[in-house]
């Protein structure tokens, strides 16, 4: 029908008039910001080791730093960074190149300055950085956190091990429990008992992990215990 | 409440004798503070028009509007008119100095001029005169010639251009509206504006004329040089039409005139075709502003909607289809009442 398109416009803009607003009152309320949201290029000061890969990397010469190379020093001393942010085009490749994750965007998008030399963003070396130079302190500490790194780590592994255990001893009891009893007889009967009971699998999985001689013993004794059990019942039934 | 402010209008007329006038005097004051009311209603009504339609626009567009004056932004034409009443007035050199000084004075006098006759409650007109729908029709046609002066005056190619398709839009919009109108006389069998509204206790005439009112409404747009009839200024092509040159308080009377247009057009869509001042529970004067608030919501409602039309579409519209579907409406409307007069209705 002729004029069919007004109506339908008429009911859209209606429709609109009771939707939210898509408006965000900037200063008062800010706008959402997705994670990965490139804002102000950021710099940590304390992670640089000054290897130059982001001045190559940007294509626009924005970054700058100053570095020395201490008498005897293996590495190089950071004086300062700087980012000249007229000049950045927010492309990322400074960030990606960054062997220590020094660089990183922030949310911050309030860029404006009212004077061109304010737009530089200059880092000096702060004097912390400095302070922190005890090497025995250091080296303990250093010391002392890959010794909890190990133990947790070994932590880990152990459990990792007694649940692949744990899973072949469900899947395949014969095999398994082969490296523990000799006799079949013997390994059919324990693989009947944890199956039917979940408690007795854990824990020869996790016996078999720490000490393969302890596990061989319970696991004997399981047998054995369940060997006088079927005799009695025999004997009572005879 | 039904018959506040008639018992005033008694109430001070009485008084007004008591103090030894005559009563011939005492009609001039009383119609003076009439007039005067009227101003004042009319230009704070602009005032909540101005921020009404720049609100809705904003819902329209899903945008929040003015909000940072008053209560959801209210104040902010309060703040604008002050602006404006502040701004230097600016009459270019080369101008038709007393045609473009006249001119806005001219569009606001007309404008107003037009609710003399609008029944704005039960025995609530100025002037109830027998002809009032045709002293409607010629004085709000005046409004074209000021128009024409302002684009006239400007010596302003724009302005002259602007003027020229409002005077084209408006003569030929003035048609279809007056022949819509017909049909609505013939029924109520008079043109005295108060009695088409008694004549609609029983049923209102829009059910009785829809196309009259379709019609009206359409022609009514293009009069108001509103909605997707908005030629004469278009912004994009003609700057701001008749209006260019002119600044400050002159411009603002304009827009004052502009909106007192569109208030006095809604109250007669509401008169003629809505049961005027008549529903129930509430005072009659409450209901006709009901009523012109609806219309005006609905004339906004268009002109966030649609885009401008195009000037020659808009002459054919009018000439091709407005104006035959406005005269069969008069042709059905007669045959209609002469069958039912023969039926013995």
């Amino acid at each position: 029908m002729y004029g069919q398109g007004l109506f339908k416009g008429l009911g859209i803009t209606f429709k609109h008039t009771f939707e939210k607003d898509i408006t965000i009152q900037y200063p008062e309320q800010m706008p959402f910001l997705q994670e990965r949201y490139r804002g102000c290029l950021a710099f940590d000061f304390s992670k640089c080791i000054a290897c130059g890969l982001c001045t190559k990397a940007c294509p626009n010469n924005v970054l700058s730093f100053e570095s020395v190379k201490e008498e005897g020093a293996k590495k190089k001393k950071l004086l300062n960074y700087t980012i000249d942010l007229q000049y950045c085009l927010f492309c990322n490749l400074c960030v990606e190149i960054c062997p220590t994750n020094t660089l990183y965007f922030t949310h911050n998008f309030e860029l404006t300055q009212f004077k061109r030399e304010d737009i530089k963003i200059v880092y000096h070396r702060p004097p912390e950085l400095d302070l922190v130079t005890d090497k025995k302190e250091d080296a303990s500490a250093v010391e002392v956190e890959t010794e909890n790194v190990n133990t947790t780590e070994t932590d880990s592994k152990r459990l990792k091990q007694i649940e692949a255990m744990k899973t072949a001893l469900g899947k395949n009891p014969a095999k398994t429990l082969g490296k523990l009893l000799e006799s079949e007889e013997d390994i059919a009967i324990m693989s009947v008992l944890m199956a039917a009971d979940e408690k007795k699998l854990v824990k020869i999985a996790e016996m078999m992990v720490d000490d393969k001689e302890k596990a061989r013993k319970v696991a004997q004794a399981f047998v054995n215990k369940e060997k006088k059990d079927r005799s009695k019942e025999g004997g009572e039934q005879a | 409440m039904e018959d506040l402010f008639v018992n005033i209008a008694r109430l001070l007329n009485s008084w007004l004798v008591s103090l030894g006038l005559s009563s011939w005097w005492a009609d001039l004051i009383l119609t003076v503070l009439q007039w005067t009311c009227i101003v004042i209603i009319i230009t704070l009504n602009v005032l909540i028009l101005i921020w009404l339609e720049r609100k809705i626009c904003g819902f329209i567009q899903q945008r929040l509007g003015p909000n940072r004056l008053g209560p959801y932004g209210f104040f902010q034409t309060v703040a604008d008119t002050i602006k404006l009443l502040t701004k230097e007035d600016i009459i270019p050199s080369r101008t038709d100095r007393w045609i473009f000084m006249t001119a806005p004075m001219f569009f606001i006098i007309v404008a107003v001029m037009l609710y003399a006759v609008l029944p704005m409650g039960k025995d609530m007109t100025v002037v109830n005169l027998n002809v009032g729908l045709f002293y409607f029709i010629s004085v709000g046609s005046l409004s074209t010639i000021c128009l024409l002066m302002a684009g006239w005056g400007s010596n302003n190619k724009w302005s002259l251009l602007g003027a020229m398709r409002s005077v084209a839009q408006m003569i030929s919009y003035e048609i279809p509206l007056a022949f819509s109108l017909l049909g609505v006389v013939m029924i109520a069998g008079s043109l005295n504006l108060s009695d088409i509204v008694v004549a609609q206790h029983k049923v209102w005439f829009i059910i009785l004329q829809p196309v009259a009112f379709v019609t009206y409404f359409i022609a009514a747009t293009a009069e108001l040089n509103r909605g997707p009839f908005d030629m004469p200024e278009a912004e994009q092509e003609l700057t701001a039409g008749a209006y260019t040159e002119y600044t400050g308080m002159r411009w603002a009377l304009f827009f004052l005139a502009e909106y007192t247009n569109l208030v006095s057009v809604s109250a007669l869509a509401s008169t003629l075709f809505l049961g005027g001042w008549q529903g129930p529970i509430l005072p009659s004067w409450l209901w006709i502003i009901l009523k012109t608030y609806l219309v005006m919501l609905v004339f906004m409602w268009l002109k966030w909607t649609f885009p401008r039309i195009r000037m020659d579409h808009l002459m054919s519209f009018s000439w091709k289809v407005l104006i035959p579907v406005s005269l069969l409406n008069i042709v059905i409307t007669g045959a209609g009442i002469d069958f039912f007069r023969w039926m013995g209705w």
